[in-house]
């Protein structure tokens, strides 16, 4: 045998550590354990990052062996296959091989006092199976095997290896260079840690962070016995945590799940998974979950609760609501229903109560992340989302990305992993427009720094630029798309240029031309959009825009052509009959649920008094202090939830929820229409119950048992026989299900022995559910731009079918924005975009004067933009921040600041700051990084003051409840005028 | 194979026994007998003996560690940590309070050494673990001169090393105590080495001065205590009219 090694490469690595999560399951390591670790590096003049996957190199010469002063060593290199292991039996613990190894690379267990190291997973190599960290990286960038075929199949790609050998030990673990760009130069800078002291992020390393696992532990199974911990059954399912929706394996032993790692039978993700998918097992092994029922006995707020039981508690809520719907009528309870929940108990048991129950306000958390795109995507080519696939032949082959607002690599990390695969096989161009060098920017050809809430000015001047130079794809333009010459036409009239557009984004016109040069003439090209675009006032219209560039240049119904702005939502819709569905007298209040406030709080446009809610509204809804008071005014609010959070402490009662293999479930919408099937495969802990179960119980206390039957409890049963009776699901039986090993069935199939479709609305075919001959689901079977009845839905909201240029409120240069014409608390207006009657409110575009919002603001000093958005891959929202490990690798809520910002305010990497709106204010620590426009700061979503390891105040105190978009009510969360201090 | 560590709450627990039975002793002395006041009395003696033996276990740990002979380095560690508690809190009890003489520095030593075990075992542990990933700038491009330098270097010891153990693999190999003993001056001269090599990997420089250094500290300590035992042994046995200073020599000796 050949000497072994691992084989990094710096192009494809983009950071999400999952290969230290599969690490430290597979060695059942703790906390401050380590045998690799992803660090994050930048460039500290250009904000660059670059990741570093740090792990033993198993040196020719290896230093921590001849310091080791233990005789036999205990460390050895097997002369063989060149593996250089410690034998923790024999290491005394003194530490001098931790000093000498000059890469840091020999980690250390301060509890159990010795050394740990990577030994290339000896118990997987004898099964013939990777290290654990290979076989699971997302972004394909660790190899393994004999170091003189890796050194070949380097050779053959053409890439370079870094030469890292500055002490003479022939480190063996072989690093790849990143792949310089056109001018040399790799992104921006000059190539991974070619500066003395590269940037790195300071909270991250700091002590502190760690001591919070002293006191107890880590959870069953990290630091047990490896040896005794062996599978004896292995079953498929997903991961639920985000919209990657990956599948999965689970590894038990007995009940007990011990092992989570990528379904390697995946024909697409290809047991690939992320750090959240891995920690499922700390999910399902958790001392923070909710067990028992719980009832308020403090003040609203003060979480304090005694344990009752289920009988009681659901007794007394369906007591409590017969009472609220005697005297406020049925749309007085709303219920939030988010993501969380799985999607069966979104579209199917909540929905089905809620028709039964007879409220409107049945809303989960698209307004505040995809309702913009959804209405975009409905209006122009009839149904959300794209239709194209994450395969070879699909985006595989595009010619071109372009990333806008879209950080796929830390939000799907597994689908950028894919598609930046792709992209070094194919050398395809990719162009990530951000106010932030992201993890994804960090892998383009170019980095476009956007300003925040501009990027319909930029997509509109790529359009006059392409319409200009005669770019557009005139045949598809002709045959498919209705209104084109009309958005032309209102385009060049309103003199959208790319000169016009460099003062509003920020983006010199040159780069605009360029950028829209390069997706016209690409051979294909997929246009990543995602909550950098959504998450606006101007959301429904930057969306179309894109659409529409998209669209022109051929982009759509096409093999490497599309716009992705994330999931294809499938038609779930479980309904009851009709005539046992309550009447519903009145809309829904506001789409939005920051827009039921007003109803909560003053019952305007009428009372909202009654609030079931799942997630955790109070750390996620925007304007946390309007919501907290809004809670106050409540007479019942029920929280359904796997752990205690902010919302918890507000409630009157407290439903623990069972989540995952805990109750069967499917995987959330994803980009490529992958149904994933989660099988119920252990109890919940305690009394946990499923979602479905909860709302059974609860309707058959309210008389709704004919309907929400007791056999529904069995998840599968419900799916077949309630959610799937449409011509797009009708095939994704709980039998097709279960007939593949990867668990998933891509929709649309209309029956069981109907092929999926790896690409939809190509020339020639006819849309699901459409007559034979139309190829998109349109009203008229084109893309529609502009219609008569698209002008008069737009209308009604006070825009046009056309888009037009507008930013938000809080800007700093002075741009066009909204007036709303109506507050939340009437109902004038009835959403043209809502399938059923929803208030709405009117808005008109008004160019700023002096004494504009924003205006006033910066004289106050609030002179910096504020940015929300996603954490690093391994968080997401609230739940990761009950696990150690995705606490352990970014604890404390941060705030990204500019160095030259930082300097200006004196601001030090690593120190609190105070980050404070118009709205509210919080605590954060400073990330100084240039990695962001220098007017701008980044705050991430997810932290809450409940959180068990490190608590912060949620950056939704610093949101705003009023400024939604009129079409989709989705809430600007992405361009807040903030001042920073320190504090 | 199962590790015999001592963990950081036992540990705990066997110091806090120790300080406990120590307070307790020296609390109650005056009640106690006056043999239990004289660290020369028979029962004081045999306190001093059988505590010296068991701090004399740490010796053979640092052998058995370095030679390979008697089994698990582990369960020798283990035991150094036992033995050399119990063995501290004996001749502290043979110490019966005299601490204005100059036997009380061995006293202090030992103490020194416990405290920093403890400390090093406990609390550095953590910065050890620490030390994980934390020199980033070792994979960024390497300069020429230090390359060259170690380079001449690593040539100097292969010719050193030929001599030392001749077929020996330069690589992987560091000096054991029988290099010591029998080849003293090359080993010395390959240790110098191996200590220019280490300067120039950063292998102390890069960690802080409490992580270089605690090890280096607890040895030199280590072996200042065994002199300062030996050469109390020593005066008290041969030379017991010195110490007595003039009193009642009341233990055992051979030679006043």
């Amino acid at each position: 045998m050949g000497k072994l090694a691992l084989m990094i490469d710096l192009e494809r690595c983009f950071g999400c550590k999952s290969c230290e999560a599969a690490c430290k399951q597979e060695h059942r390591l703790g906390p401050g354990q380590y045998r690799n670790k992803v660090v994050w590096l930048g460039d500290a003049s250009t904000g660059a990052p670059d990741f570093l996957t740090l792990t033993c190199q198993h040196c020719e010469r290896p230093a921590c062996l001849r310091a080791c002063p233990v005789h036999p060593k205990a460390i050895t290199k097997d002369p063989d296959t060149g593996v250089v292991e410690v034998h923790e039996s024999l290491c005394t613990g003194c530490g001098e091989c931790v000093m000498a190894c000059p890469y840091s690379a020999m980690g250390y267990d301060a509890q159990g006092h010795h050394s740990v190291k990577c030994d290339l997973c000896p118990d997987r190599r004898e099964k013939d199976l990777e290290p654990a960290c290979a076989e699971i990286c997302p972004g394909f960038a660790i190899s393994f095997g004999e170091r003189e075929n890796l050194l070949e199949k380097a050779h053959e790609e053409g890439r370079h290896f870094r030469d890292h050998d500055h002490f003479l030990l022939k480190p063996q673990t072989i690093y790849l260079e990143k792949i310089a760009r056109e001018n040399g130069r790799v992104n921006g800078a000059d190539g991974l840690m070619t500066h003395e002291k590269p940037s790195r992020p300071r909270f991250v390393d700091s002590p502190e962070a760690s001591d919070v696992f002293e006191e107890k532990g880590p959870a069953f199974p990290y630091l047990h016995d490896k040896k005794t911990l062996q599978a004896d059954r292995v079953v498929p399912g997903g991961c639920n945590f985000c919209f990657n929706c990956c599948t999965a394996k689970f590894h038990f032993q007995g009940d007990k799940l011990i092992n989570v790692t990528g379904n390697d039978e995946d024909p697409v993700l290809n047991g690939k998974i992320c750090p959240k998918a891995q920690f499922t097992l700390q999910l399902h092994h958790n001392e923070h979950r909710l067990e028992y029922p719980l009832k308020r006995v403090g003040r609203r707020g003060e979480n304090k609760f005694e344990r009752i039981t289920w009988d009681q508690a659901l007794d007394e809520i369906a007591a409590k609501l017969e009472v609220l719907r005697e005297r406020w009528g049925t749309e007085a309870l709303a219920m939030f229903v988010g993501t969380r929940t799985g999607l069966i108990t979104q579209k199917g048991y909540a929905r089905l109560f809620s028709q039964m129950w007879g409220t409107p306000n049945l809303q989960g958390t698209d307004p505040f992340c995809a309702a913009g795109k959804v209405v975009a995507y409905e209006v122009t080519h009839g149904i959300n989302g794209n239709g194209n696939s994450y395969t070879p032949e699909d985006i595989g082959s595009a010619g071109m990305y372009l990333y806008v607002g879209d950080n796929q690599a830390e939000t799907r990390p597994v689908y950028f992993g894919k598609v930046n695969d792709w992209r070094i096989k194919n050398k395809t161009k990719m162009v990530v427009v951000d106010p932030r060098y992201t993890a994804t920017a960090s892998k383009a050809d170019k980095w476009l720094a956007i300003r925040p809430g501009t990027d319909m000015a930029l997509a509109l001047a790529m359009a006059h630029h392409i319409f200009s130079e005669d770019l557009h794809d005139a045949r598809f333009c002709e045959e498919w798309v209705l209104g084109w010459e009309r958005w032309r036409d209102f385009i060049f009239e309103k003199g959208y240029s790319p000169d016009w557009a460099e003062a509003a984004t920020g983006i010199s016109a040159e780069d605009i031309r360029a950028l829209a040069g390069d997706v016209a003439r690409a051979d294909g090209c997929v246009i990543f959009g995602s909550r950098g675009l959504n998450q606006h006032t101007n959301s429904v219209q930057t969306n179309r825009a894109f659409m529409f560039v998209a669209a022109i240049t051929g982009n759509w119904g096409r093999k490497g052509g599309a716009y992705v702005n994330m999931t294809a939502g499938p038609p779930i819709a479980a309904n009851a009959p009709e005539h046992r569905r309550a009447k519903i007298g009145k809309p829904m209040a506001r789409r939005s649920p920051a827009g039921w406030l007003s109803a909560m709080r003053e019952g305007r446009p009428y009372p909202i008094k009654g609030l079931i809610t799942c997630n955790n509204p109070l750390a996620q809804w925007p304007g946390q202090d309007d919501a907290r008071a809004a809670f106050q005014a409540l007479d019942l609010i029920v929280h359904i939830e796997l752990f205690a959070n902010e919302t918890s402490a507000y409630a009157d009662y407290v439903l623990p929820a069972a989540g995952g293999i805990e109750k069967g479930e499917l995987g959330r919408t994803n980009d490529d229409r992958r149904i994933v099937w989660i099988d119920k495969m252990i109890d919940p802990p305690g009394e946990a119950k499923p979602d479905g179960w909860i709302w059974i119980e609860l309707g058959r206390r309210l008389g709704f048992g004919d309907v929400m039957k007791e056999e529904y409890k069995d998840p599968g049963k419900f799916w077949d026989e309630m959610c799937i009776d449409n011509d797009f699901l009708r095939g994704v039986t709980q039998k097709r299900l279960h007939s593949v090993p990867w668990r998933w069935v891509r929709f649309p199939v209309a029956s069981e022995d109907a092929p999926e479709q790896e690409t939809l609305y190509l020339e020639g075919t006819t849309a699901t559910g459409q007559p034979d001959g139309k190829r998109f689901p349109t009203p008229s079977g084109r893309l529609e731009f502009w219609t008569e009845a698209l002008e008069e839905k737009f209308s009604k909201v006070g825009l046009s079918a056309l888009p037009e240029f507008y930013s938000e409120k809080e800007n700093l240069q002075g741009l066009p924005y909204l007036e709303y014409e109506h507050g939340d608390d009437d109902l004038e207006v009835i959403s043209p975009f809502s399938k059923a009657p929803t208030g709405s409110r009117a808005a008109r575009i008004v160019q700023p004067d002096k004494e504009n919002l924003g205006q006033t603001l910066r004289r106050q000093g609030f002179e910096t933009t504020l940015i929300t958005g996603r954490p690093p891959a391994p968080h997401f929202h609230s739940w990761t921040h009950y696990f150690w490990q995705a606490q352990e690798m970014w604890p404390d809520l941060y705030c990204q600041i500019h160095p030259h910002k930082a300097q200006e305010l004196g601001v030090e990497d690593g120190e609190k700051v105070r980050v404070e709106t118009a709205h509210g204010a919080i605590e954060a620590m400073a990330w100084v990084n240039a990695g962001i426009r220098e007017d701008s700061v980044y705050v991430p979503i997810g932290w809450g003051e409940r959180q068990p390891y490190h608590p912060w105040r949620s950056v939704n105190f610093l949101t705003d409840i009023a400024q939604r978009d009129p079409c989709s009510d989705q809430t600007n969360l992405k361009s807040l005028l903030c001042r920073i201090s320190r504090t | 194979m199962r590790r015999l560590d001592i963990g950081d709450r036992l540990l705990a627990y066997l110091v806090f026994a120790a300080a406990v039975v120590l307070v307790t002793f020296f609390a109650f002395q005056h009640e106690l007998p006056r043999e239990w006041h004289l660290p020369g009395s028979p029962i004081l003696y045999l306190f001093g003996v059988v505590g010296t033996i068991l701090l004399f276990v740490s010796l053979a740990f640092v052998i058995t560690k370095r030679t390979g002979a008697g089994g698990s380095p582990l369960g020798w560690f283990s035991a150094h940590v036992v033995t050399a508690t119990l063995g501290g809190v004996l001749v502290t009890i043979h110490s019966a309070g005299y601490l204005r003489y100059a036997p009380a520095l061995l006293l202090l030593i030992l103490l020194l050494l416990v405290i920093l075990g403890v400390w090093a075992r406990v609390r550095l542990s953590k910065d050890m673990a620490a030390t994980f990933a934390t020199r980033e700038q070792s994979f960024s491009p390497p300069g020429s001169e230090d390359r060259e330098r170690l380079a001449r270097l690593i040539e100097e010891k292969e010719s050193l090393l030929a001599r030392l153990e001749p077929g020996a693999d330069e690589g992987v190999f560091s000096p054991r105590l029988g290099h010591w003993l029998t080849r003293p001056g090359l080993t010395l001269a390959y240790a110098w080495l191996i200590a220019r090599e280490n300067k120039l990997l950063g292998v102390r420089s890069s960690v802080s001065t409490a992580q270089a250094y605690w090890r280096i500290v607890h040895i030199v300590l280590a072996f200042a205590f065994i002199l300062g035992i030996l050469g109390h042994v020593v005066t008290v046995t041969f030379f017991a009219g010195y110490v007595s200073g003039g009193e009642e020599i009341y233990w055992w000796h051979l030679t006043k």
